[in-house]
Order: structure tokens, then C-alpha cells, then sequence
């Protein structure tokens, strides 16, 4: 490994966002002749999850705990192509208005019963419907199972290809079992703690406050796989601890930021772990800053933009993330292979300029050096969050923005930037896919205004050209006019600048070097580990 | 509670045989009636305080659900009781209490004592263990110390005291891991169990004593450092009093005296310290149980404070204060038999 997988971002407490896909890097960590057997002890750079499956994500924990369970109908490759899991293929009608889709036969269920059409329609209509995949489905007509092997999906609307395909890869659209969850109430229904899905992986134990205990699925559907006898979840609150666990050789891998920047260095100074930033191309987190348009002052996108001129983002990518992070230039980023651009309006770090703008909209240097006051909000679910607020009150101080600084835990920082919206500045985080729709357009669109829902529009910002701009990106099916649409979209959002790209973030994974086959799969969340494997 | 001696003034009351046991059955009554007002205080100062703090579990619930329905969300709120006043909301809270039933985890989707019964065991343990280590070595140090006033022992056990009482905990828990697991292998990182080891029999009993040993030094070393001051400092004030004078006077040796006269009269204030920090130990498991993977409650609670899970934070503060209450009848009971002269009001 060089230089560049010795750092590490954040610690990571989830924060839901489905995500879908970026394209990747080749896979590695995959060497000679797999071992068959033994038991591999990971650990993820979060908490444990108030269960091992919820239907609607819950965040990241729960879907990295479940994703080892459930399958999904299709995936992505490093390469970034699309490909089946669940389903074998599919293709859209000549209108794009319907899907048609392959199912794969010979899969059973943890229970033994065989995954039918049945299971995959019952899946879609009542779980993602309603639960995984409610704001992507918006147009969704219906699923009929016209064969014991074909599923067709129905929308109202034209859907393009790569948005259907991603749909498919979405982290929590797994295929449940429908004998087990039918007739129940999904969220609360007891099998969400004991889960029987058709991985890689059986459920055998969950030892609250310590660990997962998963099994091999011997009738698993990918012939002789897995390698492995057992996979052992382990939620380990410190870092530190985790480090001193792997270290010792009680935990083999950690993905998401497991351990402290220092602790990564001396872990890979033994030669004895590994530290990469693959296998999160599907989900590249972010820090954002957004102003509420429902404070007039913001309401002037000069004072928006002379807000981000204001900041130095490389001088947070550098003393606050290690170096692991980098400044934000779009609303999509730069792993995006499908949708980024560089042809973006640029905010640069450009004090003088950021004071001419103030100037300009009318808010001069009263006697005391101040211009306006600001209540900036920190969320506090990350720590970095709130280093980051304690510069931007410096930054924007020293253009005459006096601010007041705040950085409350996760759940009163969820109810004041989404609910109450009680915030000027937010420093916040996103886990984009590289489908824009709906996650990341979700939030600058008018729709995307739902309070008390998270990690959507809370700025207020609303805007008729980018709703009619949105619209058509989700129904435009040729691939070279959606890019353009979309690459429209990420120059009129840096221009209006309602919400900073500020940092995109790098996560890590740490691994012994006996783990082999590990960060093969550009999305770590909703990675099975189907073929991970551990050398002698 | 423990501690709370009948007035300088009256003259010791002597009890013997039974009417120890009925000194001790009537202190036993009067603090169990006491209890009853605690625990109502509890009870309404947690409620009043987890209103007080901004979100709510209903809020984050629909927020990692992504539900933005304005009926479903005034569904759940009647569902989960949170369109009552809160004083009502209270109100049903007590009388659910009354009759044991500490509430639903909806986070978690099991009932709140469930929750709590999974990971309470593990708390008590280390609890357990550690105060017999602090009290152990404590007592054993104290004693030492006192016996060699100003001699190399006294000086060590003062610097370890010292060193022990100052020393963060999870620094410590961080440091035993460092040196014991990580540097020589003798002793696992986390976790309470051997994970696909033997968990019944007594090979399932020894792989979770060594995983407790860590555990219990981290937590247990800091309360030892206390009581070896005061009880070298007690041991010093006992063996100056006339009993002590007498004792010696009529031959006994110097190891009778010290065991049978001045140790039992100087663990008095060892046990007063006691039963006031049996509150702080539970607390004090709740940075241990971070540090190394314990499953207990402390893990649970910053869970369940993390997320609003208010009915869990509850059941946990209502459970852990019948904890503290029950071992300060503990010490009080204890008090009453090391110094029968003694009657605790």
C-alpha cells in the first residue's frame, strides 16, 4: 500500500442514506489458491444496530449487519458494470415504461423454502415501496409475475436504464421472504432480529452489546461458496479498543474507519494489515454546508456564495481529515464516472472576494465590524463535524459574520436542521450514490422539502427551473441527453449555491493481510462477502 | 443511608442476639419504606429530565425510516402514547411501573425489561468483582501501610494509591490492554465471552473470569486506591483510642490486636465510602464497558440516549437506583454488625 492508505477520515455513527453506485477500482487483495474453513471476525467503524434488519435502511449499521444476509437483485461491479444477483437480467420495454427481469432459479431461503416470483413481488410492492426505496419509486405503477421466472415492473412514467438499474443495486431493496413477512407489519416484525434472507450467510446468534454470530449457507446459490465456516459481526464502541482487538489478532477486518489515523499508521508499520480506500466508490460520503433560505439574509445568493468563499476547504481536508478528504466542486462528486463535471461554478477560498459580495448585497461592516449575525449548526453525529464548525465561526468572522456556534448530538441535530429548522448554516453530511435521482436532487428540489424527514431539502431552497430540470433528468432515457441535463443541474446548483459541497470524504478499511477477496465490491454496505477468505 | 449514626449525644444502644435481628429486620423495613419516595423521585426527576432534552425517539424513528407521512406520523404518536399530556404520560408510567412493566422498546422492538435483563448480568459482574477487588486489595494495602508507617511499604502503597486515583479509567482500561493482551497475549481484548467458545460448565465460568480480569482491574484499582488511604488513615486513628490500649495491656499479641480490635472498628468508614459510591461504580461501568467491549448496561444506555429510547434510559435508571438502594441496606446491614454498639437510624 502507498502513503495514500495510511490515513483515514472519520469515525462513522450511520446516518441512512441509500446508496447505489459509483464505479470503482480494480479489485486486489485476492491472491492464490482460496482456503476453505475457519472463521473471520470483522468489526465497522460504527455502533451496533437497533436491529439486524429494518426495512427501511435504519442507517448504515443495520444495512452492513443484513447485506450479509439478504441479496439484492442486481449489484455493481468495481468496473462499474451492472450485473444480476438475485435477478439474472433485465431489460426495458421499447417505452421505457416497464421492466422485464429474469429471476434466478435454484435459490432457497435460509429456511429451505425456495425464493420465488412471488417473494421478489411481494419485495418490491410492500418493502420497497413502502419502506427501502419509497422516494425512488415515486412513478412505480406495479410488479405482475407473468412466469414461475420473470417479474415485470411497471412505472407511469419513461424510467431510464441506469436509474432501473441502480434501483435494483439500492442498498436495503433486498428480496424477503414473503411466507415470513406477509400478513405482518415489516418494521416490527420479530424475524427483523433473527433475519432469513438467501446470502451467503445464516443468522445463528446475535449477542446484544457484543457481536453477530453468522453461519454458512450451504445451499447458497454461487456453487461452493462461500470459502468460509463462519463470520463473526463484532461492535467494539472504541477505537481504540478496536485497534488494540485487531492488533492482537482478535478481529480480522474493519471497514468504515475503524481505527484513529495514528493507530492506522502503526497497524500497517507491523506489515501485518492493509489500509485501503477501496470498496466505498458506491458511497462516497460528504460534508456539507446549507444556508436556510427561510432567513432572508440567505435568501441573496451573494451572501450564500460569499458564505463559501469564505472557507478554506483545503485547509480542512488537510488539518481535519488527515488529507482523506478533498473540496467538494459539484453536488455530484468526482468518483461519479457517469454524471461529474468540472464544468461547475467555482466557490473558491477568496476572503476579499467574499467581502465585496457582502458589500454588494447590502450588508456593509456596521461600527462594531460585524455585518449580520448567524446561529450555525455543527451535527454532531460525526465528530469532525464539529472541528469543521469551529473554523467556518473563524473563517466567517474574519469576513464580519458574527456566529454562533452550536454542535448537538445526533438526534437533536436531525430535529433542528429537519424539522424545526432551526439553523442560518449547517454543517451536515450526505452519502451520495451516483444515480442522482432522488438522493442527491432530492436536496435542492421543491419535493424534497419534507419536514421531519432527514437528509433531504432543509434549506428551503426552491427553485422552478431545477424542479422542471429534475423532471426531465428522470424520465430522459437516452444516456448521453441525461448527462447533459444532469451536468445542467450541477452548474445552475454551484451558481445558486443553496447547499456547499464543502469536503468529499475518503473512508478506510484496515484488514489483516490474511484476509483475502476483501474490498472487491465498490459498495462495502451492501457488500455479502460471499467470497472473502482467510490465508493461513 | 449508610452511614447515618443515632446522635453523638444519646449513648450507644448494645444489642444482642435477637434483638440484633430485630434492630436489623426493623432497619430493614424503615429503608425499604424509604425506598418507596426515592424511587418516586427518581421516577419523575428522569422522566422530567429526558422531556426536557430536544428530539424524541419518535422523531429519529421516523427520520432512519424515512417516514414524512403527517398521518402516519400522528398514528404512531397516538400508538406510542405521546399525544397524552406529559403529566399523564407520567402518570401511566408509574402505574405501569406498579406493576412491573417497565415499557416497550420500539427502537429495539422487545419489551424494555427484556432489553435490559440481556445485558444487566454483565453489569452487575464486573460491579461485583471490581468492588471485591477495591475492597481486597484496599483493605490489604491500607492495612499494610498503617502497620509500617513510614517505610518503603507505606511509600509505595501511597505512591500506587495515588497513581491508581488519578489515572483516568478508560487510560487505564487502555493501557491493561496494551500491555496484557496486545504486548504479552495473556489476556483477551473484549468481550465477556470466549465468542464459539464453552459457554456452560465450568469452562464456560473460567473463560468468562478471564475476561474479566481486565474489566475488573480497570474499574476495581481505582476505588482500591481510595479505600487503601482511608483505611490506613482509620487503621492510624483506631489504634490510638483506649480499646485498643486495653487490648494490648492484657497481652495480646500485636496481630490480635490489629485483626480483631483495630481492623473491624477502622472498616467503618470503608463501608460508609461504600455504600455512597455504589452509584459511581455503576457509572463507572459504563466508560469500562466502552473501553472493553462489555456487553452491559452502560453500552445499552449510551445506545438508548444516543437514540431517545426513553422507555430503556428509564427502566435503566429505575433498575440501577433499586441497585444503589439495595446495597446501601447492604452496608447499612453490614455496618450494624461490625459495630453492634451501633443502631442506625
Amino acid at each position: 500500500m502507498g502513503n495514500d492508505s495510511n490515513r483515514v477520515t472519520r469515525r462513522v455513527f450511520g446516518a441512512g442514506v441509500v446508496a447505489t453506485s459509483l464505479a470503482g477500482v480494480a479489485p486486489s487483495f485476492a491472491q492464490g489458491t482460496p482456503k476453505r474453513g475457519g472463521t473471520l471476525v470483522a468489526t465497522w467503524g460504527g455502533g451496533e444496530p437497533q436491529a439486524c434488519y429494518v426495512p427501511a435502511g435504519g442507517g448504515s449499521s443495520p444495512t452492513f449487519s443484513s447485506s450479509k444476509l439478504f441479496e439484492r437483485l442486481g449489484s455493481r461491479t468495481m468496473e462499474g458494470k451492472f450485473q444480476g444477483e438475485l435477478a439474472e437480467s433485465w431489460k426495458p420495454a421499447a417505452d421505457f415504461k416497464s421492466y422485464t427481469l429474469k429471476i434466478r432459479k435454484g435459490v432457497k431461503f435460509h429456511d429451505g423454502k425456495d425464493m420465488t416470483v412471488d417473494d421478489v413481488v411481494y419485495s418490491v410492492s410492500e418493502i420497497w415501496k413502502k419502506y427501502a426505496a419509497a422516494s425512488a419509486l415515486t412513478d412505480f405503477a406495479g410488479i405482475t409475475a407473468p412466469d414461475v421466472d420473470t417479474v415485470v415492473m411497471t412505472f407511469n412514467t419513461p424510467i431510464p436504464e441506469f436509474f432501473f438499474s441502480s434501483l435494483l443495486c439500492g442498498n436495503v431493496n433486498y428480496i424477503v421472504p414473503k411466507h415470513v413477512y406477509a400478513g405482518s407489519d415489516p418494521v416490527t416484525n420479530p424475524a427483523n432480529n433473527a433475519p432469513i434472507g438467501t446470502g451467503p450467510w445464516k443468522f445463528k446468534e446475535w449477542v446484544r452489546g457484543s457481536h453477530f454470530e453468522y453461519v454458512k449457507n450451504d445451499a447458497y446459490w454461487r456453487k461452493d461458496l462461500p470459502y468460509m465456516d463462519r463470520l463473526i459481526i463484532r461492535y467494539v464502541r472504541d477505537p481504540a479498543g478496536r485497534a488494540a482487538a485487531m492488533e492482537a489478532g482478535d478481529i480480522h477486518i474493519g471497514v468504515f474507519n475503524p481505527v484513529a489515523p495514528p493507530d492506522i499508521k502503526r497497524l500497517t508499520g507491523t506489515g501485518k494489515f492493509v489500509a485501503t480506500p477501496k470498496g466505498y466508490e458506491e458511497s462516497v460520503w460528504s460534508t456539507t454546508l446549507e444556508c436556510n433560505m427561510r432567513n432572508p439574509v440567505f435568501a441573496k445568493r451573494e451572501v450564500r456564495q460569499a458564505m463559501f468563499h469564505a472557507i478554506d476547504r483545503n485547509f480542512l481536508a488537510k488539518t481535519i481529515y488527515y488529507g482523506y478528504a478533498r473540496p467538494g466542486t459539484s453536488p455530484i462528486y468526482s468518483p461519479n464516472k457517469e454524471f461529474y463535471t468540472t464544468d461547475t461554478f467555482s466557490t473558491a477560498f477568496d476572503p476579499k472576494k467574499s467581502a465585496a459580495l457582502l458589500d454588494a448585497a447590502g450588508y456593509p461592516k456596521k461600527a462594531d465590524g460585524k455585518r449580520f449575525a448567524v446561529n450555525l449548526l455543527a451535527a454532531g453525529w460525526f465528530t469532525e463535524n464539529g472541528k469543521i464548525g469551529a473554523y467556518v465561526k473563524q473563517a466567517l468572522e474574519d469576513v464580519g459574520v458574527a456566529v454562533n456556534l452550536s454542535v448537538p448530538d445526533r438526534p437533536t441535530s436531525i430535529k433542528r436542521i429537519y424539522t424545526d429548522y432551526d439553523f442560518d448554516m449547517a454543517i451536515s453530511n450526505q452519502a451520495n450514490p451516483s444515480e442522482p435521482v432522488p438522493s442527491t436532487t432530492q436536496y435542492f428540489t421543491t419535493d424534497g422539502i419534507k419536514k421531519g424527514v432527514p437528509f433531504r431539502n432543509a434549506s428551503g431552497y426552491s427553485n422552478p427551473e431545477v424542479d422542471a430540470l429534475v423532471e426531465k433528468i428522470k424520465v430522459e432515457t437516452d444516456p448521453a441527453k441525461r448527462k447533459a441535463l444532469v451536468f445542467q443541474f450541477e452548474k445552475i446548483i454551484t451558481i445558486e449555491a443553496p447547499l456547499l459541497p464543502m469536503l468529499e470524504l475518503e473512508s478506510i478499511t484496515v484488514a489483516s493481510t490474511k484476509v483475502q477477496n476483501h474490498s472487491n465490491d465498490p459498495n462495502y454496505l451492501a457488500a455479502t462477502w460471499y467470497d472473502i477468505w482467510l490465508a493461513s | 443511608m449508610a452511614g447515618e449514626l443515632a446522635s453523638p449525644a444519646a449513648p450507644p444502644r448494645i444489642t444482642r442476639g435477637s434483638s440484633r435481628r430485630v434492630a436489623a429486620l426493623r432497619l430493614l423495613r424503615r429503608r425499604l419504606i424509604q425506598a418507596v419516595p426515592l424511587m418516586l423521585g427518581v421516577v419523575v426527576i428522569n422522566f422530567v429530565l429526558i422531556q426536557l432534552a430536544p428530539g424524541s425517539f419518535l422523531e429519529l424513528m421516523t427520520a432512519e425510516n424515512q417516514v414524512s407521512d403527517p398521518a402516519t406520523i400522528a398514528l404512531l404518536r397516538t400508538t406510542y402514547g405521546l399525544d397524552d399530556p406529559v403529566w399523564l404520560q407520567l402518570v401511566k408510567y408509574i402505574w405501569a411501573l406498579m406493576r412491573f412493566d417497565f415499557g416497550f422498546s420500539y427502537r429495539q422492538n422487545i419489551p424494555v425489561i427484556d432489553a435490559i435483563s440481556v445485558h444487566l448480568p454483565a453489569t452487575l459482574l464486573l460491579m461485583i468483582s471490581s468492588i471485591t477487588l477495591a475492597l481486597a486489595v484496599g483493605v490489604a494495602a491500607g492495612v499494610v501501610a498503617s502497620m509500617k508507617v513510614r517505610t518503603f511499604w507505606d511509600t509505595l502503597v501511597s505512591v500506587a494509591a495515588m497513581f491508581f486515583f488519578a489515572a483516568p479509567s478508560f487510560w487505564l482500561g487502555i493501557m491493561l490492554i496494551v500491555l496484557f493482551s496486545v504486548k504479552l497475549g495473556w489476556l483477551p481484548v473484549g468481550g465477556m465471552a470466549t465468542i464459539g467458545g464453552t459457554s456452560s460448565g465450568a469452562g464456560g465460568v473460567l473463560d468468562i473470569l478471564h475476561h474479566l480480569i481486565l474489566p475488573t482491574l480497570a474499574l476495581g484499582l481505582f476505588y482500591a486506591a481510595i479505600y487503601a488511604r482511608v483505611m490506613r488513615s482509620s487503621m492510624l486513628e483506631v489504634a490510638q483510642l483506649d480499646f485498643v490500649r486495653t487490648a494490648r495491656a492484657k497481652g495480646l499479641s500485636r496481630n490480635q490486636v490489629t485483626i480483631s480490635h483495630v481492623l473491624r472498628n477502622a472498616l467503618l468508614p470503608v463501608v460508609t465510602i461504600l455504600g455512597v459510591q455504589m452509584g459511581t461504580v455503576l457509572a463507572g461501568s459504563v466508560v469500562i464497558e466502552s473501553v472493553f467491549s462489555w456487553p452491559g448496561v452502560g453500552s445499552l444506555l449510551f445506545d438508548s440516549v444516543s437514540s431517545r429510547n426513553y422507555p430503556v434510559v428509564l427502566g435503566i435508571m429505575v433498575l440501577g437506583s433499586l441497585v444503589v438502594i439495595a446495597a446501601n441496606i447492604a452496608v447499612d446491614l453490614i455496618y450494624m454488625w461490625l459495630d453492634p454498639r451501633i443502631e442506625i437510624r
